[in-house]
């Protein structure tokens, strides 16, 4: 049984979606990801297993290679993919054996702005994590941001800009966030091109991610918090 | 092929730092090398007035008015606030002046086609609408020619506009590039006298080796029909390709100015 773990969590390093996905090194045949997730299932290996052994500790090590610039970012969403796809295979036994997502993730790039690239690729790594990730979209009025804090009470809030004039508006909603008294509800991560540690602190936001890995590393520090 | 030099903009975090503290030597220094590259125009980007500006439209008009000093090349504005536009095209001297940018929202054409019919200025137009980058070719079409019929009822001419077909990651999307290429030739068909303009870098963002990915891409817009770029002019490999790419696309009778500059030495095989 470890064995096929160990085989799961060398896919996802290849990125190999399914049998017929040649892989990053070209090096690897047999059923990728998705197929050896089943596997996994029929075998009735442990979901946390699967989860923890296989598709996130393959991820860890394709974030350390894209850390190296050893992986690039057609690499890296090879793998993110390939765990999404394989997280969506395991949404229904995990729901039936009640093992909730780590928490919900909701992320926005702010208004004025329409990039979206950065924030999806963010979006299918914290999904690859286990997390529930909600896309509010691009362009996102500040107001609607608001609203859905205060009625979905998401446990996160990713904030994307990529302009120097847009980021600005991150400033923003933390304001209105505390306006409605909904500040501490929810913690703020911000992101971007634009955007530094700096500017984090300056605007009161709880962490800036240089990118979807420090995000999902700064997630699961405060869980363990 | 118009070349338009990107170096002065606010999101580079050197330049950015100079227009916060109001380094004019910085900023100076870089257009007149870009000038000296070969630039036809230099985009000047002011960010949103962060630091010791009142706002964005005060640090833009200080950033003109030194980058003018320094260089008789006309000058690229560019804003996505019609205010900071307006103000800008105000300090601004000269004749010949670039607007960066409008897209196919109803209220930006509204508020700078006027202005742009006024001055004469060229202006760029992202083929986007509300909501985002259309994925597909039809539906950049389809931005285009909302924009050209709204611009044309302000009276801003055909041969005014610049396109930006918009270029999306490679890395991301490997559709993308065919989608920008196509994009390209269906404008210059169905408007012929307006020109086409593309920022270079993006296409290779995620990539290693992103100067052959960026070299190589401008070639392939250059015979789709790009007439401009936004680039970076100090890159001399990129520099010598426009050279190159005027000569291959017939743009360079007997192929005078791509022999004088290898003579120079400027042209690096």
């Amino acid at each position: 049984m470890n064995e096929l773990i160990e085989r799961l969590k060398e896919n996802v390093i290849q990125g190999r979606m399914t049998r017929d996905d040649e892989g990053i090194d070209d090096t690897l045949t047999g059923p990728g990801v998705v197929e050896l997730t089943r596997m996994a299932l029929e075998h009735k290996i442990t979901l946390k297993d699967v989860i923890a052994e296989g598709l996130t500790a393959g991820m860890e090590v394709v974030g350390e290679k894209f850390n190296a610039k050893e992986y690039y970012v057609p690499d890296m969403l090879a793998s993110a993919e390939a765990v999404s796809s394989a997280m969506d295979i395991l949404k229904p036994h995990l729901e039936a054996a009640d093992l909730a997502a780590k928490g919900r993730f909701a992320i926005v790039t702010v208004k004025g702005d329409i990039h979206d690239i950065g924030k999806n690729i963010v979006a299918i790594l914290l999904k690859g994590a286990g997390y529930e990730v909600v896309d509010l979209g691009i362009d996102v009025p500040t107001d609607r941001i608001v609203d859905y804090v205060r009625e979905k009470k998401p446990d996160y809030l990713g904030l994307s800009a990529l302009l120097t004039t847009t980021m600005l508006v991150m400033g923003d909603i933390i304001e209105a966030l505390k306006t409605a008294d909904l500040r501490d509800s929810v913690k703020v991560l911000i992101g971007g091109a634009a955007v530094s540690q700096e500017f984090a602190r300056e605007i009161g936001a709880d962490a800036y991610c240089a990118d979807g890995f420090e995000a999902v590393r700064i997630l699961d520090s405060y869980r363990q918090a | 092929m118009l070349v338009v030099g990107e170096k002065i903009n606010a999101s580079i975090k050197s330049v950015g730092r100079a227009i916060r503290d109001r380094d004019e030597a910085f900023l100076t220094n870089l257009a007149k090398d870009q000038a000296g590259a070969g630039a036809d125009f230099i985009d000047v980007n002011a960010g949103a007035g962060e630091g010791a500006w009142e706002n964005a439209a005060a640090a833009m008009a200080w950033l003109i008015g030194h980058v003018q000093s320094a260089t008789d090349r006309p000058l690229c504005i560019d804003s996505d606030d019609p205010a900071v536009l307006k103000t800008a095209l105000k300090r601004y001297e000269g004749e010949t002046v670039m607007i960066n940018s409008v897209d196919a929202e109803a209220a930006r054409l509204d508020t700078i086609g006027p202005i742009a019919a006024e001055r004469g200025a060229l202006l760029v137009a992202l083929v986007m609408k509300e909501g985002g980058i259309p994925r597909t070719v039809e539906e950049r079409l389809e931005a285009a020619d909302f924009i050209m019929a709204r611009l044309e009822r302000y009276g801003v001419r055909e041969d005014q506009v610049y396109f930006d077909p918009l270029v999306l990651p490679i890395s991301v999307d490997t559709s993308q590039g065919l989608v920008t290429l196509r994009t390209i030739e269906k404008i210059k068909g169905r408007y012929p006298s307006a020109k086409t303009i593309m920022g270079l870098s993006n296409i290779s963002f995620g990539l290693p080796g992103r100067g052959i990915v960026n070299r190589s891409f401008f070639l392939m817009a250059v015979a789709a029909g790009l007439d401009a770029a936004i680039l970076n002019p100090l890159d001399q490999r990129l520099m010598s390709l426009v050279k190159v790419s005027e000569m291959l696309s017939n743009q360079d009778p007997m192929c005078r100015r791509f022999v004088r500059a290898f003579r120079k030495g400027t042209i690096s095989d």
